[in-house]
């Protein structure tokens, strides 16, 4: 492999986790108070489609960006009232919004779109950070990025100094190992699960707006294919960390860049292969390389005072 | 969700009678019906047009009265195998892989297994068994990650579901598998139809009624499951084991072997049904082949709340709501994700529903 065909295989792979880390990072967040977020995969479709809805209507990404991410707080709260409030089984509620979203996104795109519409939608802007993208022949295949992508790691980072620094991360760890002292303690454990499931919303939101108007410019139905089930399945691969989980994504999104790099070193694998590897990958990674001990001592039982 | 059934009495198997048990899920179909209407005159279709469609293709000629019942018994046996896995505790949301994988080897023995001159229906049994072979072993890997390293089933069921469903693309788009001979440039990438031999008979043996083995079988299959579930030391053990498991292993019950047993026996089902779809009705393999109907049996599962009657009744309603939206589509142009989104209601209202009728119940 030549250097500039690895720089390329390098940001596109860094591209294609994008997503995935986006929404994993947030279900991560959500899981380690406690709440499983089947629903990772239909908030992402509903961001998805929304923004793209928002781009093209408006012809301003940043607007569809906006109503991506506003599209998904009242699934994001259905999820948490059945989690939290109603204590519902958080799978087959999580199930039932991903069955829910993608017949409601389909409907409504064959209503806006009609059934084989390639509209051209708006997307957010590309931008390479100084110094680092004028590395040459890798400054552009690499750093050249939707801007989305660098806002995503730097929320991220602060993700990560709040979970570990600040009292309001210490809460969040104990809702989920210990909901009882929590409650002891004076904090409410259902506000602190309802927050987080929130932020998770928040953070699939961007990573479905990432898919239809920061990568490809357009939305199909069901555009999603699994990346909210990956999502979650870096989680576990990552045992509830967030250099796991980001290492986890990052994988995932190189197993799927090598789709389109293979092809471009001559090297011929079968295409169903190449697009099954992320899958077979997680789910090498769920089966063996973790234990079961790592994972947030209440994670799917709802909570009852 | 184990622990919180932990220190309770064993509950009594559900039954089959007038309780919120019933009463519920009735409701929750009826509101999202009712939503279903509201969408249609929102999209501007007339809605007795539409009703008017639904029904013609749900039941309005013995043609489609067959598809819709065929089509209920694939959802029916894939909640059959949702509902005994799910007695311990087990959710095999994997119904879609296994189909898929069923339907690959049942078109695999069909095609190539020297089958079609053989007697006594062995032309069509040993396909369907192959099916049901590669179900099981589709479900019992997801099984044996959970009991090896305790993963979490409903995560392995459904990232075997997506390896499941690119095979299936895999071995229709490459020669070298399942696709037919490549003749010309525009062949398609399927299989080559399966020999009539190899494909279910129907029970009136007229296609302008076709239904096929696969109703009674399923019928019967539905008295098996649900004398096992109540009435054998096997349903009991699936019931302790989805209980508690530790206590399971302190009265002799192997965890191990109750787990593998429940998800390769759900598994099973999923092929079987992908048999049932392919040698009784599509007879070529063609990518996109489970349809999504391993959700739907999934979802009749989880609507029954562990009822066989439960999951025989849903699956009707899903049968009958397909045929009746392809034929909305075709005739009155409403989208058939239309009935994805009655079925997502349905089970978010269940899904919320359920902590009442326990309240309700228990008293």
């Amino acid at each position: 492999m030549t250097w500039e065909l690895f720089a390329v295989f390098l940001g596109s792979s860094i591209r294609l986790a994008t997503p995935l880390l986006l929404a994993g990072i947030g279900e991560m967040v959500s899981e380690r108070a406690g709440v499983l977020n089947m629903s990772i995969e239909g908030m992402m479709l509903m961001s998805a489609f929304a923004a793209a809805v928002g781009a093209w209507a408006t012809g301003d990404p940043l607007v569809g960006l906006l109503i991506g991410i506003i599209s998904v707080v009242p699934v994001s709260l259905l999820q948490a009232f059945l989690s939290n409030t109603l204590r519902a089984n958080q799978i087959v509620s999580g199930i039932g919004i991903n069955i829910l979203v993608l017949g409601a996104t389909t409907l409504a795109y064959r209503e806006i779109f009609g059934a084989r519409s390639r509209a051209e939608i708006p997307g957010l802007a590309k931008v390479k950070p100084p110094l680092l993208g004028d590395i040459p022949g890798i400054g552009n295949a690499v750093f050249q990025q939707v801007w989305l992508l660098y806002a995503g790691i730097a929320l991220i980072a602060i993700t990560a100094l709040v979970l570990r620094y600040t009292s309001l991360g210490l809460a969040i760890h104990a809702a989920g190992a210990e909901p009882k002292a929590v409650d002891k303690s004076g904090l409410s454990v259902t506000r602190i699960r309802y927050g987080c499931v929130l932020f998770a919303g928040f953070m699939a939101s961007l990573a479905g707006a990432f898919l239809s108007i920061g990568d490809i410019h357009t939305f199909t139905e069901g555009m999603t294919r699994g990346a909210g089930y990956l999502a979650i399945a870096s989680v576990i691969f990552g045992k509830w960390r967030i250099g796991g989980t980001t290492l986890a994504c990052l994988l995932f999104g190189a197993a799927t860049a090598l789709q389109f790099q293979l092809p471009a070193l001559g090297i011929s694998v079968p295409n169903a292969l190449l697009i099954m590897l992320p899958y077979l990958l997680a789910l090498l990674a769920v089966g063996g390389l973790v234990g079961r001990q790592m994972a947030p001592a209440t994670l799917g039982e709802p909570y009852r005072r | 969700m184990t622990a919180a059934n932990q220190g309770r009495p064993l509950p009594a198997a559900p039954r089959f009678s007038l309780r919120p048990a019933l009463l519920v899920p009735v409701l929750a179909v009826a509101f999202a019906a009712g939503v279903g209407l509201l969408l249609i005159a929102m999209i501007g279709v007339s809605v007795p047009k539409a009703i008017a469609a639904f029904v013609e293709g749900a039941f309005g000629s013995p043609f489609a009265l067959a598809a819709s019942l065929n089509r209920s018994s694939v959802f029916a046996l894939v909640g059959f195998g949702f509902v005994l896995a799910n007695r311990a505790n087990l959710t095999n949301v994997g119904g879609e892989g296994q189909i898929a994988v069923g339907g690959i080897a049942a078109t695999a023995v069909a095609l190539y297994g020297h089958v079609s001159g053989l007697p006594l229906g062995l032309a069509f049994i040993l396909p369907t068994l192959a099916a049901v072979i590669a179900g099981a072993l589709w479900g019992g890997f997801a099984a044996v990650l959970k009991v090896k390293s305790g993963t979490n089933e409903v995560i392995s069921t459904l990232l075997l579901s997506f390896i499941g469903i690119w095979l299936l693309y895999w071995s229709v788009q490459s020669p070298l598998l399942l696709r037919k001979p490549m003749t010309s440039s525009a062949t398609l990438p399927e299989s080559l139809e399966i020999p009539e031999a190899t494909q279910l008979p129907l029970l009136t043996g007229d296609y302008s009624f076709p239904v096929h083995i696969g109703l009674p079988l399923t019928l019967v299959l539905a008295i098996v499951v649900g004398v096992i579930l109540s009435r054998t030391i096997l349903g009991f053990r699936l019931r302790v084991v989805g209980l508690n498991p530790v206590a399971a292993n302190r009265a002799g019950i192997s965890y191990a072997k109750t787990v593998i047993f429940a998800l390769s026996t759900a598994g099973a089902f999923g092929g079987l049904a992908g048999a049932l779809m392919l040698l009784g009705e599509q007879y070529t393999l063609k990518d996109g082949f489970s349809s999504g109907y391993g959700f739907d049996g999934l979802v009749a599962g989880l609507l029954s709340r562990g009822s066989i009657p439960g999951v025989i009744a849903a699956s009707l309603l899903f049968g009958f709501m397909r045929s009746g939206g392809i034929n909305m589509e075709m005739v009155a142009a409403v989208p058939t994700a239309l009935v994805a989104v009655i079925q997502g209601l349905i089970v978010i209202t269940l899904a919320g529903a359920a902590l009442f009728i326990e309240k309700w119940e228990g008293q």
